[in-house]
């Protein structure tokens, strides 16, 4: 078995120990005696996304979101949207996650298109909103608590077809306002939780893993693992946030 | 006016005084409180004193002890802000500890080392003679947003100051393009090609966008990270010629090193008496810092060779067979001291402390930026892996993912205990520790086995 991860635009959002997602993702796969195969996909590349299993998006800085938003309108928004529509899993971080909507508005008003994969729109909010924050999944994405570290001063907010991927415990999430976190379609993953999400959060990282081997395989459950130090690594923090 | 800068010093001085009564170290509070009565002090105490200010990613402090060296052989009276107190507050304190009760400076000159969100600030009122800025990495960033906003606050700071020279790191083009625009007189440092192995790049670089047109980089050469000869097939936007230039590295060893220096066009053989090639570029910024400065070549050179370690940088502690703290921070920096750690030869165990308080960035993801796999090459040679820290489970997490197993990793968060165990230790000790970590085990080894305390 293997699997092909496209790490898109993977050059230009790269802040902040995304990468910690690819290697996690990788690694438990390898564990588990699965190959994986990880390609970067930058702005401006033709690279097609046919015959990858699972696109990552991560987080980046401002300036770098409008060098995207010219790729995507050249053609990268609509084969991203049939992909999702064909169930290919996707994991979206912060920014990432941003550019998954109808629009981004900064500061002065100004409104830049982006994929529209996601029925979904992000407004420049007035304070930034950092820290530790925790969030519980919905039944769909496993239902396990996730921990993470928020910061950003976007507010996402999503149409009411759109599931929250979970439900904020403390912390601010997708606005601080409606108490959701995140976003989850069919095969896709938005999440504020920016960074290294993942390695402490195994569990959602094998869920999101089994979405793609599901797609490909059939594969219905994943191989238990020796899973002591993302666990403590979980708890540790958990424990802070009460 | 004249009453309220005389009130401030009062208080400042005051508080001060009193916290050194109580034994707390802090610099940083005294200062706060006279910047809430008079706002523009430091600016009337900074009035006649001539200040060489460093600012930048990596190698301040270092940077700064080098500049200090000099003026100390050199006989100058100065003062610098040695506790690492490097916001406004703290080199308020600092400016006012050295100041008459009318504000009238007892030193001539100033070697300030200041945070990067706290250079707009600080740049203004102190009017420098001299700005260094060593380089720009991602560093753990939620303190001040990304790497764009602290590039353009000190762009900000900068042009504040008109008059003041600037000695740039000439192969980080987040820092060389600093200079951009600006009536300030420069001075680049830098390392040529040739002078150190080319490396390839980074997999998580931060300078490789063309800071001019936006157009990918090409690089001749790199040093490190995104240091190195850089160009663009766009605009034509390339690495400027440096005046203080490292042109061979002679010799490396765990105790220095001995290099050839262009420091504008006289070639100098220089030894530098801290090991690692970072160390390289800070001698690099602290001789074009001095002569900036108006002191001459011999006394940079000079100061290089006979200068120790910083608190916590390379500093070397009597302890069992012996131990090194090399403070810790950002991707960047990190990877620079596995690089020097793989070039021990002898058998060696490694601390690794992980805290996320305010003094070391509260998010730690950068951890996934630096590349611990070198470290999985090393194994052999490491005889116990400790990690430590308010975050040791998620610095375990970190190395498991790199290639080390769980189970050979030890979790030691009691400083005590630790020090303990350095003590009964048959090889040396390698701490790397971030900032707020650096000060717990210090205090405690100090304790065990002498060192100066963190104030003085
Ligand atoms: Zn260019």
């Amino acid at each position: 078995m293997e699997l092909k991860i496209c790490h898109l635009y993977g050059d230009v959002l790269n802040l902040y120990g995304d990468r910690g997602n690819i290697i996690t993702m990788k690694k438990r796969l390898e564990w588990r005696g699965i190959d994986c195969a990880v390609e970067k996909i930058n702005p401006g590349q033709t690279a097609s996304l046919a015959g990858c299993d699972l696109i990552f998006i991560g987080g980046g800085m401002e300036f770098d979101t409008r060098l995207i938003a010219d790729d995507l309108r050249a053609g990268r928004a609509a084969e991203l949207k049939a992909a999702v529509e064909d169930g290919v899993s996707l994991l979206a971080i912060c920014s990432g996650y941003q550019l998954l909507g109808r629009y981004c508005q900064d500061g002065k008003g100004v409104k830049t298109p982006m994929a529209g994969v996601l029925d979904m729109y992000t407004v420049c909010g007035k304070e930034r909103m950092t820290g530790n924050y925790k969030f519980v999944l919905g039944e769909k994405s496993g239902g396990y608590e996730v921990v993470g570290f928020e910061n950003h001063q976007g507010k996402s907010y999503l149409s009411e077809g759109v599931e929250p991927l979970g439900k904020v415990l403390c912390g601010h999430g997708n606005n601080g306002e409606d108490g959701g976190e995140g976003a989850r379609y069919k095969n896709l993953f938005g999440t504020y939780s920016y960074g290294p999400i993942l390695p402490k959060n195994a569990k959602l990282c094998d869920h999101i893993l089994l979405t793609a081997l599901e797609r490909k395989y059939g594969l219905k459950e994943l191989e238990a693992l020796n899973d002591r130090a993302e666990n403590e690594a979980f708890a540790a923090i958990n424990a802070r946030l009460g | 006016m004249k009453l309220k800068v005389v009130f401030a010093i009062i208080v400042c001085k005051a508080l001060r005084l009193v916290s050194r009564l109580m034994h707390r170290g802090g610099t940083a509070m005294p200062g706060r409180y006279a910047l809430k009565i008079c706002p523009q002090l430091l600016s009337v105490l900074a009035k006649n004193v001539q200040t060489v200010v460093i600012t930048g990613t990596n190698g301040k402090t270092t940077c700064s002890r080098m500049v200090e060296e000099a003026f100390e052989r050199e006989g100058k009276k100065y003062f610098s802000n040695r506790s690492g107190a490097n916001l406004i507050d703290g080199i308020t304190t600092e400016f006012v500890i050295n100041s008459s009760l009318s504000g009238k400076n007892r030193c001539d000159y100033a070697v300030i080392e200041c945070d990067e969100a706290a250079s707009v600030r600080v740049f203004a009122q102190m009017q420098p003679k001299v700005i260094v800025v060593t380089n720009l990495f991602r560093d753990q960033l939620d303190r001040f947003g990304d790497l764009a906003h602290t590039r353009d606050s000190i762009k900000k700071a900068i042009g504040s100051v008109p008059t003041a020279t600037l000695c740039l790191n000439a192969d980080c083009s987040l820092t060389s393009s600093l200079a951009d625009d600006m009536p300030n007189r420069v001075l680049y440092f830098g390392m040529n090609r040739g002078a150190a192995p080319n490396k390839e790049k980074a997999e998580i670089s931060d300078g490789d966008i063309c800071i001019r047109c936006g157009h990918e980089y090409e690089f001749e050469y790199i040093n490190f990270g995104h240091l190195g000869g850089f160009f663009c097939p766009n605009c034509g936007h390339r690495r400027p010629e440096a005046d203080f230039a490292v042109v061979d590295i002679a010799h490396q060893s765990t105790e220095g090193s001995s290099i050839v220096m262009d420091m504008q066009g006289e070639r100098r053989m220089v030894t530098v008496n801290l090991p690692a090639m970072y160390n390289i570029y800070n001698a690099a910024a602290a001789c074009a810092a001095v002569c900036a400065m108006g002191m001459d070549k011999d006394a940079a050179v000079q100061a290089l060779s006979g200068f120790k370690c910083g608190f916590g940088r390379m500093e070397q502690f009597d302890i069992g067979a012996g131990a090194r703290m090399m403070l810790v921070k950002n991707p960047t920096g990190c990877n620079l001291v596995m690089e020097f750690l793989s070039n021990i030869k002898e058998r060696f165990s490694l601390v690794i402390s992980l805290n996320d308080r305010t003094g070391d960035g509260k998010d730690i993801s950068w951890i996934w930026d630096t590349d611990f796999e070198q470290l999985t090459a090393l194994s052999g040679r490491i005889k116990s892996l400790v990690v430590s820290g308010d975050r040791a489970e998620e610095m375990r997490l970190r190395l498991k993912y790199a290639g080390f197993d769980e189970n050979a990793i030890v979790t030691e968060r009691d400083c005590e205990k630790l020090v303990e165990w350095m003590k009964g230790e048959d090889c040396p000790v390698f701490i790397m520790p971030t900032y707020s970590a650096m000060l717990d085990i210090r205090q405690v080894i100090v304790k065990h086995c002498g060192g100066s305390e963190f104030w003085e």
